[in-house]
């Protein structure tokens, strides 16, 4: 077998065609992520009550020593091949109308499948452990789908560099997605 | 094991309390055994709060007195906090202790530190560790989950700070975090520090050079676990509310000024604003981007914080404004809000806007021009050595411009081979490398630490003689003697004490800082900063060694201290004046127990005892020991040319000592004192060693002379001359 090869995050429109509404980090020059985490710390408290980093559907790549980080999250890509990888899905894994595919975790059987298949690096889906009652459920981004106010991460970003292609595409302000280098 | 659901935390038998944001242990990791067991925080909590007030208990009743910094008996201990990892703002840093080689004498200090570490750790399972033992091999210690390991560092021994991390990265995975030292705290310099992630460092103390005694080169942790907060709608409004995050984007900036207003120059530079750790809500650190690596071609970023701005360029002292210290609520802006050039606009309906905006003018002393080069290179010598800046920055370049100025170097070379130019990139980067390596007899002795080394030197030449450089703005440029050596109490440089580097504040001020730091160990003042509402400047400015609204400020602020090194928030944070209950709201969110701002403070009063009584026990503080380490910074002029007296200095000590409790005539507690704070044992103990004092039948009030200030005789023999 060759080395997988993973995919570069959609920028363009034409990119973005493959794309359903997905998270996005915004350029530097419109506003520099602090790496305060609060996208991944939101994200747990909203899902599960609590944080950790495997209970995030977001994450945030620490530069250690650039100090410049670059968020991970799903980019909800159109020929989901974390869905199609699924031996549950339509159950453990579901897509709804706008594209967005999203973990039922009463049906996951926790085979990290999914995970594997992400055609990204690093993977967007987390695997939430639990040692002691040896569960082990998918964690993905579902842009929180059942939540009023949206997604979280974008709603408590201290300085609103996240946002959503849909809306990046078109953005106030010249913002546009970020070009960081990875460390 | 970590905690993976909210029925791990509650379930735990130990947790009778129910308590939410604690992860319920703390691993006690002995390097000379390579044993490993575990403390039950449940124990201790929610009467030690957690943080800072945990580590006196512990160090209470574990380093016993007679322990040296460098023996194998003394304890590094390090903990987060209840709100670490919950997401409530600030709740990311973290405190440690240990006794501290840099501090003169050798005492028990902490400090505390931002980074990724903490919550790390918080997710590993662990309220925090202690270390204790000495390895005979360099060895690193791997902390994942419920795994510790010990594991040999030979091959990241020798390396600088930077370099450490990105190895550990390599071979564990970009998910560790790391604290580590550099090559400092490997030689035993006492001022060594130890870092973590967005340069921030535990710098106060010396506490790297006690990791390089016990031959830990570093920690580093991975957790796969949770961390619970009990209220997460009221964590929602803190983060909203605790001082306002503007909740806006926040550019890069491409700038063409540096430095504080009046010191600026024109370079082209750019800047960024991060946070240093997990869950806060602002971005008070400024990235310093692309700037010259004192090690690599290649550009480096850098985090720089207020003591590294002087090293661009002294000529002047920082400007103050009133309010800075003594803030309007309608003009109140907590000091993150001031760094991260995230302030509101000025509310001009404020009656006293004009009388809290005033800025004292700063002295000037001419002793570096700007330049950001050497500024950045400087920076990067300290962040990639592991070295305290504030030492760097504000002791030994001011010492060696105002020596050079005073031809104390006419003769020397202090071992660099080149002439003494503080001015010179090359003279300072020698000058550094050879402390830190321990290089030659200066570098042997400045690696002993500035108080140290002056010391070895000649005490009376070397620190005391006369800088005719300094002027005051404040007095239309009359000259103001100062001592070369900016040595402010304990070992450590000057700061807020009304003379030296951040000097230009009203006497007020300078009394408090100078209390502030009498009864700590270290520079209390990056932790532990004055504040005081306006509303009680006047009666202040009017009588300060007897303002009771200065006493009673001066406490808020000690306790203020304790409790944010504890619920853990920050000091850029906390306290706001304004919301004295913002911080047992934190500590309610964290763990959904109902303690009071009122039970908070009493928890600070049983803490600060607790430190006290360690100093007491373990070092022989007394009054005497204590009014003579900053008797000197007080016998300099302040900007007005005015200094203390003696016998209104002793009458406020001892309002300061009766507000806690304290005997006058030793300074040590009396026995009601800590029963009233639940600390009956300590007042035991206390009794058994014969410090526990009786009161006197009449007040005490025997001042005697004040000690004998060479730099105040050097001006007398000038002035008569």
């Amino acid at each position: 077998m060759g080395e997988k090869t993973y995919a570069a995050e959609p920028r363009t429109p034409e990119e973005l065609a493959g794309y359903a509404n997905h998270i996005v980090q915004y350029s530097p020059e419109y506003s520099l992520c602090t790496g305060c985490e609060t996208c991944m710390i939101l994200c747990g408290l909203s899902h599960e009550g609590f944080t950790g980093p495997g209970n995030s559907r977001i994450k945030v790549e620490l530069g250690t020593r650039s100090m410049l980080h670059r968020i991970a999250a799903c980019q909800q890509c159109a020929d989901h091949p974390c869905y199609e990888a699924c031996p549950k899905k339509g159950e453990a894994m579901k897509i709804d109308e706008k594209g967005i595919v999203y973990i039922d975790e009463d049906f996951c059987i926790g085979c990290g499948l999914c995970a594997k298949n992400c055609k990204f690096q690093p993977t967007r889906i987390a695997m939430k452990k639990d040692k002691v009652h040896k569960e082990w459920k998918a964690v993905k981004c579902d842009l929180c789908r059942d939540n009023p106010e949206g997604p979280q991460c974008v709603k408590w970003c201290p300085v609103r560099c996240l946002g959503l292609s849909e809306e990046s595409v078109f953005a106030p302000d010249g913002a546009k997605p970020a070009e960081l280098d990875a460390e | 094991m970590p905690n993976y659901k909210i029925s791990d935390i509650l379930e735990n038998p130990s947790n009778t309390q129910k308590l939410y944001g604690y992860s319920g242990k703390i691993a006690r990791i002995n390097l000379t055994t390579r044993e490993v067991s575990y403390l039950d925080t449940y124990q201790y909590v929610p009467k030690y709060v957690g943080g800072r007030m945990l580590i006196h208990r512990i160090f209470w009743d574990e380093v016993p007195a007679g322990t040296g910094a460098f023996d194998e008996g003394n304890k590094f201990i390090y903990m987060n906090g209840p709100t670490t990892g919950t997401g409530i703002p600030a709740g990311g840093r973290s405190a440690a202790c240990a006794i501290g080689p840099s501090v003169l004498p050798e005492q028990f200090t902490f400090g505390n530190i931002g980074g990724w570490f903490a919550t790390e750790l918080k997710y590993a399972g662990y309220d925090g560790f202690i270390i204790e033992g000495k390895s005979e091999e360099h060895v690193y210690i791997k902390i994942e989950d419920d795994k510790i390991e010990i594991l040999p560092a030979d091959d990241l021994w020798g390396m600088r700070v930077h370099q450490t991390q990105a190895a550990l990265e390599e071979k564990h995975g970009h998910d560790f975090k790391s604290m580590v030292i550099g090559p400092a705290g490997e030689n035993l310099v006492r001022i060594a520090s130890i870092t973590t992630s967005n340069d921030c460092a535990l710098a106060k103390g010396g506490f790297g050079a006690v990791w390089g005694s016990k031959g830990l080169k570093a920690v580093t942790v991975h957790g796969t676990g949770m961390v619970a907060p009990a209220d997460i709608e009221t964590l929602k409004r803190l983060r909203l509310t605790m001082n306002n995050p503007s909740m806006t984007p926040s550019p890069i900036l491409h700038l063409d000024r540096l430095g504080v207003p009046g010191g600026e120059f024109e370079v082209k530079y750019d800047r960024g604003n991060v946070a240093c750790s997990p869950g806060c809500n602002q971005r008070c650190n400024a990235l310093l981007m692309n700037g010259v690596s004192a090690f690599e071609d290649e550009p480096v970023n850098h985090i720089e914080k207020c003591v590294s701005a002087s090293t661009f360029g002294y000529q002047a002292d920082i400007p103050a404004p009133v309010g800075m210290f003594w803030p309007t609520k309608q003009n109140y802006c907590a000091p993150c809000k001031l760094l991260g050039r995230d302030f509101p606009a000025p509310d001009f309906s404020d009656p006293d806007f004009e009388a809290q905006g005033k800025v004292i003018l700063p002295d000037t002393y001419d002793l570096w021009k700007p330049d950001y080069e050497r500024g950045t290179i400087v920076n990067d010598l300290c962040n990639e050595y592991g070295i305290d800046k504030w030492e760097i920055d504000v002791w030994l370049q001011t010492w060696l411009g105002m020596g050079k100025k005073e031809h104390l170097f006419d003769d020397t070379d202090l071992g660099t081979g080149l002439e003494v130019d503080v001015e010179n990139t090359d003279f300072i980067r020698t000058f550094i490398d050879n402390m830190v390596y321990r290089k030659g007899k200066y570098g042997d002795l400045f690696a002993e630490g500035m108080a140290r080394a002056i010391r070895a030197l000649g005490y009376d030449k070397y620190s005391e003689t006369v800088y005719h450089g300094r002027h005051s703005q404040m007095l239309d440029g009359q000259r103001l003697d100062i001592p070369v050596s900016l040595e402010g109490g304990w070992g450590q440089s000057v700061h807020w004490q009304g003379r030296g580097y951040e000097g230009s504040v009203e006497k007020p001020t300078w009394l408090a800082a100078c209390i502030i730091r009498m009864l700590s160990t270290r520079d209390a003042n990056t932790v532990e900063h004055f504040h005081s509402e306006f509303e009680h400047h006047a009666e202040a400015m009017a009588d300060p060694y007897h303002s009771p609204n200065l006493i009673r400020a001066i406490i808020n602020v000690q306790n203020n201290a304790e409790i944010k090194d504890s619920v853990m928030s920050c000091e850029w944070q906390s306290p706001n004046p304004w919301w004295p209950t913002m911080e047992a709201e934190m500590y309610q969110a964290a763990t959904g127990y109902e303690m009071t701002a009122e039970e908070l403070h009493e928890a600070a009063c049983r803490s600060k005892l607790l430190m006290r009584a360690i100093l007491i026990r373990n070092h022989g503080r007394c009054r005497k020991m204590e009014i003579e380490q900053v008797w000197r910074v007080m016998s300099i002029p302040d900007s007005w040319g005015e200094v203390a007296d003696w016998q209104q200095w002793n009458e406020m000590v001892d309002l300061v000592y009766e507000a806690r409790g304290w005997d006058l005539e030793t300074g040590w507690p009396y026995r009601e004192t800590y029963e009233k704070y639940g600390l009956k044992d300590v007042a035991d103990e206390m009794e058994r060693l014969g410090l526990l004092p009786t009161r006197p039948a009449e007040r005490w009030h025997d001042y005697g002379e004040a000690p004998y200030v060479q730099f105040v005789e050097n001006c007398k023999q000038e002035q008569a001359v």
